[in-house]
């Protein structure tokens, strides 16, 4: 490889993109691992997967990668080209996934810059016996074997001519995006996957890999290459694969003296006539092959006109009008952000809007006799902007937990399947967003807590069958957010919390007071027991977990981030546990209100009602305790102004709002002033300089610029 | 308000100076009651304006509430009350010197911001162990300074922000909650 090429910028390319595409394999195989074999698309994205992180692996000279993706490769292509019917689609299922981790785990050892020596030879001798499993399965079902898969690893760099006469020439001509970087490496990956077939292999410009400055080149006029082959067309577009960078590929088939004739084809307009030959092959790809060959000689035929060269960059809007046209798969595209950036920017927005409402409310525009229509609807207008703005950049921190979810689907298939067990994995709620870092803090101890769940939560088969229990086991993932909390919950249909075996275990180990009989202890707090450190009534220690380290940390990890763990469980019947994380930064819709000079937040979902009430309907007791009943129905009252001291606030009940809020089936009423509205607010937390105070969660910034607290309203109930 | 903004370039452009050397020794004075208090300049980030102050419950006197810096949200002090000398009005001419103590940042407000002034070490005493009634200030005055013919009482942030009673009270809260 050229020396002085930045590998670095290489390398983290080679990282990101492989990454993702490896995070989308598992995806892929997750979703479909309870069917009973892979759909087409997906074994073709199977196998265009492991083609791609072959190609780049083999350019980094990962040879280990480079073989284990060949292999699965391999599988994948007899799959796809030969549909066996009887393939074992759980052991198919593993295997992938086990090239996956190794793939992985591989690309963590690149991260840290440790040596790529894994070894890859048993993942490799295990897909070759899978491998000859399945075609034997096919050969005595007596169906046609394909042919073998005809890539081999280029054994020279450059492969000379080789004369046959089923060589067929080809000339191919590839544009890539605007904006992709490092083009040159991109060209290279085409040209090290074309090797495999090549006979005879030239491209312009030649020179791609020790002058970076060739990108700009490619870029620009695109990338040529002749190929002399045995392969088809559709096996070359393979070869190149479709990755996002890639405009578009143009395959012409020539004959051999055009080929000979190399790069010097002024003659050949279709290759440099891009606006139409693209179009058409849209158009291909979409109607189908059929028609394909005989389209492709038309266009050609079509297009021999000389001057055509120039067309390619006097029509950028037409290409980029054509390359958003391209269909993404439906996938999102994603791109990586320093926090810090983020944070500034939050900040400015901010700063915008104070300046903003300094603007709209200054006393200058107080003048009488100003006439201010305009004005007003300029103003208006740049309100809407800036609380689009506002909104977006709060949003951009937020982070759905459906990858972290994702993971957990991995455990629990991977455990089960070790323990045989059979176990049925749901999540719920997904799409429930929370701050980035508040991820990042809940992903060990969630997938803590869902190992816990299939190995001792879920029984054996055979135990479930003896206490006629439903055969499959059954985990479920859920998420939600509640009373300015986010909840993920990890709950198992399988044989719970054994209470006094805890009991006995908690004595044993001195940790139950002394004069308080075992039966005063509550479930709750029973079950807290488990979460000390050293505590585990599992005898047994195996491979995922029952050292007793565990729980401890868990909730260590929650306290870090000032989150809770609720556990709840039936012997017999299952255990819930709950993680409870506060909602820093995390967005939630709330109802705004007034109470005396301050504003306050609450979150919608505990509000229940607002009502007018009369004083009527108040009961007083001597203690100072009020009671309201409504519809027959007695609640507690709280009057905000009063709870907090505040002052200029509305004495009578019958001048205010009653909120009936209900938190944990417990309900009461809130008294205050005046509501103001809903909106989504953004929940910062109080500064840690302020001791915390009963009932507040949060504070957060209104519209115009102004604090208002947010009132927890389980805070309020206790 | 010219004076304030002039102030406020004089604090600017010393804090994104970043040398050490040209902010040693400088303090920013301001008055609250009838003395004059120094703060290292170093502590202080910016002068801002007086502006709404959010009023949080159940809190010190003192902690008058929440402002919005610019997005973020920090906590507001009066210092007057903070060295439990009698209430003043706030008027628009009120300034709150926004000061940075182990990245907690905190405003305090201040009845009148007088100047930046530099103190030479040799003119730093320490606090008379015996006083009138500075024995309530003395845990966070850690020196005097003389300048001309005045006198500056130099504050340490650390300490006039963490009421060391208040922490104990936090302490024994925190073992409170963990025992439940």
């Amino acid at each position: 490889m050229a020396e002085g090429f930045n590998t670095e910028d290489m390398l983290d390319m080679y990282l990101f993109e492989n990454g993702q595409l490896l995070e989308q394999l598992q995806e892929t195989v997750l979703e479909q691992k309870d069917a009973d074999c892979f759909d087409e698309d997906s074994i073709n994205e199977i196998f265009r997967t492991m083609h791609t992180i072959k190609g780049s692996s083999g350019i980094m000279m990962f040879d280990n990668i480079t073989a284990v993706s060949h292999k699965l490769e391999d599988v994948f292509y007899f799959l796809r080209e030969s549909h066996p019917d009887n393939v074992p689609h759980l052991e198919l299922v593993d295997h992938v996934l086990e090239v996956e981790d190794f793939i992985s785990s591989e690309m963590e050892k690149i991260r840290n810059g440790e040596a790529v020596d894994g070894d890859a030879s048993r993942i490799i001798a295990d897909l070759d016996k899978f491998l000859t499993k399945i075609k034997s399965g096919v050969d005595a079902g007596g169906a046609q074997a394909p042919p073998e898969n005809v890539h081999e690893e280029p054994k020279q760099f450059y492969i000379a001519p080789v004369a046959s006469s089923a060589s067929r020439f080809y000339k191919i001509y590839i544009t890539f995006l605007p904006e992709t970087e490092m083009a040159n490496v991109r060209a290279y990956k085409i040209v090290y996957a074309l090797k495999e077939i090549a006979e005879d292999l030239l491209y312009s410009p030649e020179d791609i890999l020790s002058d970076e400055k060739i990108s700009e080149v490619i870029l620009q006029e695109g990338f040529r290459v002749l190929l002399q082959a045995q392969s088809t067309e559709e096996e070359i577009r393979d070869l190149i694969g479709t990755g996002y960078y890639i405009k578009a590929v143009d395959v012409f088939e020539c004959k051999a003296e055009e080929f000979l004739q190399g790069f010097d084809f002024g003659e050949a307009g279709a290759q440099i006539d891009l606006e139409s030959s693209v179009e058409e092959i849209d158009a291909r790809t979409q109607a189908g092959e059929a028609v394909e060959t005989v389209e492709v000689k038309k266009a050609e035929q079509k297009k021999i006109a000389p001057g055509d060269f120039v067309i390619q960059s006097k029509e950028p809007g037409k290409q980029k009008k054509l390359a958003k046209d391209k269909p993404k798969g439906g996938k999102e595209s994603f791109i990586s952000v320093n926090i810090s950036k983020m944070d500034q920017l939050m900040e400015l927005i901010g700063e915008l809007v104070i300046s903003e409402s300094v603007v709209l409310q200054s006393p200058d525009l107080k003048v009488p006799g100003l006439y201010l229509d305009n004005f007003n609807k300029a103003a208006a207008q740049l309100s809407k902007i800036s609380t689009d703005l506002q909104n977006v950049i709060m949003s951009m921190r937020m982070v759905p937990l459906t990858n972290t979810f994702q993971k957990m689907n991995r455990i629990v298939f991977d455990v089960s399947r070790k323990l045989g067990k059979d176990i049925e994995f749901e999540m719920i709620g997904e799409n429930t967003e929370v701050d980035k870092n508040i991820i990042e803090h809940i992903s060990d101890p969630l997938m803590h807590i869902v190992r816990n769940a299939v190995d001792h939560g879920i029984e054996t088969n055979e135990e479930r069958a003896e206490s006629g229990k439903p055969n499959k086991g059954k985990v479920t993932l859920s998420a939600r957010t509640e009373a300015g909390k986010v909840w993920i919950s990890v709950e198992d249909n399988g044989k719970g919390l054994d209470r006094a075996k805890i009991l006995a275990k908690a004595k044993k180990q001195g940790l139950l007071e002394d004069g308080k009989p075992e039966d005063a202890y509550s479930d709750k707090e029973v079950y807290q027991f488990i979460t000390l450190p050293g505590f585990s009534t599992n005898e047994q220690v195996t491979e995922y977990s029952g050292r007793g380290v565990g729980m401890d940390v868990v909730v260590q990890n929650l306290q870090a981030v000032g989150g809770a763990l609720e556990i709840e469980s039936k012997l017999g019947f299952g255990s819930t546990m709950s993680m409870k994380i506060p909602l820093t930064l995390a967005i939630i819709d709330g109802i705004v209100m007034e109470t005396g000079t301050s504003s306050f937040v609450m979150e919608t979902g505990v509000i229940k009602q607002f009502i007018r009430v009369k004083e009527e309907m108040m009961i007083h007791e001597p203690n100072g305790d009020e009671y309201i009943m409504i519809r027959g129905e007695c609640y507690p009252v709280i009057r905000l102004g009063k709870w907090y001291g505040l002052t200029e606030y509305r004495e009578s009940v019958e001048d205010g709002v009653m909120l009936i809020l209900e938190v944990d089936d417990k309900r009461i009423c809130l008294l205050v002033d005046r509501l103001i509205g809903e909106q989504e607010i953004v929940v910062k937390p109080i500064p840690s300089y302020i001791k915390k105070v009963k009932g507040l969660s949060g504070c957060t910034q209104l519209g115009d610029g102004s604090i208002a607290l947010i009132l927890d309203a389980g805070g309020l109930v206790e | 308000m010219e004076e304030t903004s002039e102030l406020m370039r004089q604090a600017d452009s010393r804090s994104d100076s970043n040398e050490q050397d040209s902010q040693n020794g400088k303090y920013m004075t301001f008055k609250s009651g009838n003395e004059y208090f120094g703060l290292e300049i170093q502590y202080v980030s910016e002068i801002i304006q007086f502006q709404t102050i959010t009023a949080i419950p159940e809190t010190e006197d003192y902690i008058k509430g929440l402002i919005n810096l610019r997005g973020k949200v920090i906590p507001v002090v009066d210092v007057r009350l903070r060295f439990k000398q009698d209430p003043f009005e706030y008027n628009d001419r009120t300034c709150i010197i926004v000061i940075n103590v182990k990245s907690m940042i905190v405003g305090l407000i201040v009845e009148k911001i007088a100047e930046v002034v530099e103190i030479r070490e040799e003119n730093i005493l320490p606090p008379p162990t015996i006083g009138r009634d500075k024995v309530a200030h003395n845990k966070y005055v850690y020196g005097i300074g003389k300048v001309g013919d005045s006198v500056k009482l130099l504050l340490d942030p650390d300490k006039l922000l963490n009421d060391e009673d208040l922490s104990i009270v936090e302490k024994a809260n925190e073992m409170n909650i963990d025992e439940d």
